[in-house]
């Protein structure tokens, strides 16, 4: 048998409606907490090295030998960067195409078969990009390299010194196919956000599709975009295994897209192990880490302020 | 409805909760009547793997309660394990430092084996490397100070201009480091060329590099079903004796030349090392009692397993340590 409460009291329900939205504060502010948290243990643990040079040196010296007390990071630094924007420049343009072909101009059918396909290339584990990229990518990127080379090898960007396609290149296309996903995934919502009535008033004064798309339907969705490159870079910028299988781990600095490269996160992965018998080279890597996260939150707190400004711009 | 939820979902939850810490619960303890039961972890060297896994399975023949976990992950990982106390034992391939010893790091050498250059079997100079071998000051060129750059001033056939493409190991591993050490005492970080990580990778890469040279494992360089270098691959003599030939004992066929030639002293130490199980303090319980295993009647499976058994001082030497 059930008995029925009462009805709460005015002050009963207000004390619980406190409850509720402290504790929802608290679990909201948690992320924040624990993002200060990473950050001060990683300041803690890098302190020693970061006590004895200045961070200018560390930043800016291009030699890497732990055991001779150097402690360059300047190439991997550069690696980063490097592995990023190439990989970003040959994923965006094809992403933004296919989202646009998928929401503007494929059939439903095609489109409800493309779409979950596409989720699915998110869903493949990094080694197993990684071992894609050894298997196909890197003996792809040595057979042309010497071709590309002697065609435009005048320009430093493409020259190719580096004959056995462990390459910056390499690491690139198999960061874009992974990537690719996430940027397609928030293109084609933000198109599909936009409003039908956009479309067919443009259609209706005799725009073709295509200018359609260029006039009507992206300059509304170019912060959405935005948004979207932004987060496929974030990935990129942290993606570890795939990249160290195939770029080559060398601590110099890249001129060319065919040189290989070491960025951070590989740094950390291939020696974190090795910490114990060298002095400071537990604190170099964990300041590896911080570098990591720097230029990570840099990036992020950019692009927000970029987004807001885009934003501003298209309301006012 | 109610009733799947009270009588069923908790106690499922509460089960899937549970389950995976009982494994943990019942671990090494030594029962009195001297059947040994428990988990023993193991993590580290890929130079250590195929012997561990071949001493655990001989090992469980005689102490079926004993459960084995083991993954390699490099030199590097196992010291680091074993320290923090992730594992029990940590396979180590490289000596041991004194830095380490501070921390902890407690260790004892099992058996031997070496680390063997390797190139790809379309090498353009190939019949010269396996006729001549190579000197260690052309390794040197090779590998640390990059002055030597073509096949052709390996064979001293300048005509020949093919490139050498130089692998090495990016994950900080006991084979990377012992090879460097073989060249003239430097450290991994001091060898050039690009860095593959692990083991079957930098095989992987020189097999399908025709220009490519690296370095591997006795275990990874020979084929374990032929007992020949990795089809595709080619196991470079090491012409220690610097007559510029490689002497018939300095030639490796196959795999059992190979352990022969390192177990004779042939082959030069470095590459060839003592392999260390290394533990956080002095062992106890099963973990010693496993490693004293692996001392006395494990050795006999060392040759079969392609390793080198230790030498009765070595061995002695060791049983005292973990005594």
């Amino acid at each position: 048998m059930q008995v029925r409460r009462p009805a709460s009291s005015l002050g009963v329900r207000r004390r619980r409606e406190r409850t509720a939205r402290g504790s929802f504060f608290i679990l909201a502010a948690l992320p924040l907490f624990l993002a200060m948290a990473i950050l001060l243990a990683l300041l803690f643990r890098s302190w020693p090295i970061l006590k004895t040079r200045p961070l200018w040196n560390l930043l800016t010296d291009k030699i890497w030998l732990p055991s001779q007390d150097q402690f360059g990071f300047y190439p991997f630094i550069a690696g980063t960067l490097w592995v990023t924007v190439v990989a970003m420049i040959l994923a965006v343009p094809p992403c933004l195409l296919t989202a646009i072909y998928l929401v503007e101009y494929a059939r439903p059918r095609l489109r409800a078969f493309m779409k979950p396909l596409l989720d699915l290339l998110a869903a493949i584990p990094s080694v197993v990009y990684g071992v894609w990229g050894m298997l196909t990518i890197v003996p792809l990127v040595q057979a042309i390299g010497p071709g590309v080379g002697k065609l435009l090898g005048f320009i430093p960007l493409f020259s190719s010194e580096n004959p056995t396609g462990f390459s910056i290149l390499a690491g690139s296309i198999v960061l874009a196919v992974m990537v690719a996903p996430f940027i397609i995934a928030v293109t084609y919502e933000v198109l599909h956000a936009v409003p039908d009535g956009y479309r067919e008033a443009s259609l209706a004064v005799g725009a073709t599709k295509w200018q359609t798309v260029k006039y009507a339907v992206l300059p509304k969705t170019l912060t959405g975009i935005t948004a979207g490159v932004v987060l496929g870079a974030s990935r990129a910028l942290g993606e570890t295994m795939a990249v160290l299988m195939v770029v080559g781990n060398v601590p110099k600095v890249p001129s060319s897209i065919f040189d290989p490269a070491y960025p951070l996160p590989a740094l950390i992965a291939n020696n974190y192990g090795e910490m114990l018998s060298i002095p400071l080279y537990d604190a170099a890597l964990l300041t590896a880490a911080l570098i990591l996260l720097v230029i990570v939150l840099a990036f992020n707190i950019l692009s927000t302020l970029l987004l807001r400004r885009i934003a501003m711009r298209a309301k006012g | 409805m109610d009733k799947i939820y009270r009588f069923g979902l908790i106690p499922l939850l509460v089960f899937v909760l549970i389950f995976p810490f009982s494994a943990c619960s019942q671990k090494s303890s030594t029962q009195p009547t001297g059947q040994l039961e428990g988990t023993i972890t193991i993590s580290g060297a890929f130079a250590l793997y195929p012997m561990m896994q071949r001493w655990a399975e001989e090992f469980q023949k005689s102490n079926p309660n004993v459960e084995f976990d083991i993954s390699a992950g490099g030199a590097g990982k196992g010291m680091a394990d074993a320290i923090a106390g992730a594992v029990d034992i940590g396979m180590v391939s490289r000596d041991v430092s004194a830095e380490e010893e501070a921390q902890g790091a407690y260790w004892v050498a099992v058996t031997k084996d070496a680390v063997f250059p390797t190139v790809n079997a379309q090498n353009p100079v190939l019949q010269f490397l396996l006729t001549n071998g190579i000197k260690k000051d052309v390794f040197i060129g090779i590998y640390i100070t990059g002055e030597i750059k073509t096949w052709g001033q390996v064979a001293s056939q300048p005509e020949i201009t093919d490139e050498i493409h130089v692998y090495t190991r990016s994950d900080s591993c006991g084979a990377a480091d012992v090879w460097a050490k073989y060249l003239d005492n430097k450290k991994q970080e001091n060898l050039l060329g690009i860095g593959v990580s692990g083991d079957p990778g930098l095989l992987d890469a020189v097999l399908k590099d025709p220009l490519g040279i690296g370095y591997n494992n006795l275990n990874y360089a020979f084929d374990t079903t032929t007992g020949k270098a990795v089809a595709g691959t080619a196991v470079i003599p090491i012409d220690e004796n610097e007559n510029g030939q490689a002497d018939p004992n300095e030639v490796i066929d196959n795999k059992a030349e190979a352990v022969d030639i390192v177990a004779n002293g042939i082959y030069p130490s470095p590459p060839a090392r003592l392999l260390n199980l290394v533990t956080k303090g002095k062992p106890s319980g099963l973990t010693q009692a496993f490693i004293q295993w692996i001392l006395t009647d494990g050795q006999q499976y060392c040759a079969e397993a392609g390793y080198v058994a230790l030498t009765q001082e070595q061995q002695e030497a060791s049983l005292q340590k973990i005594r």
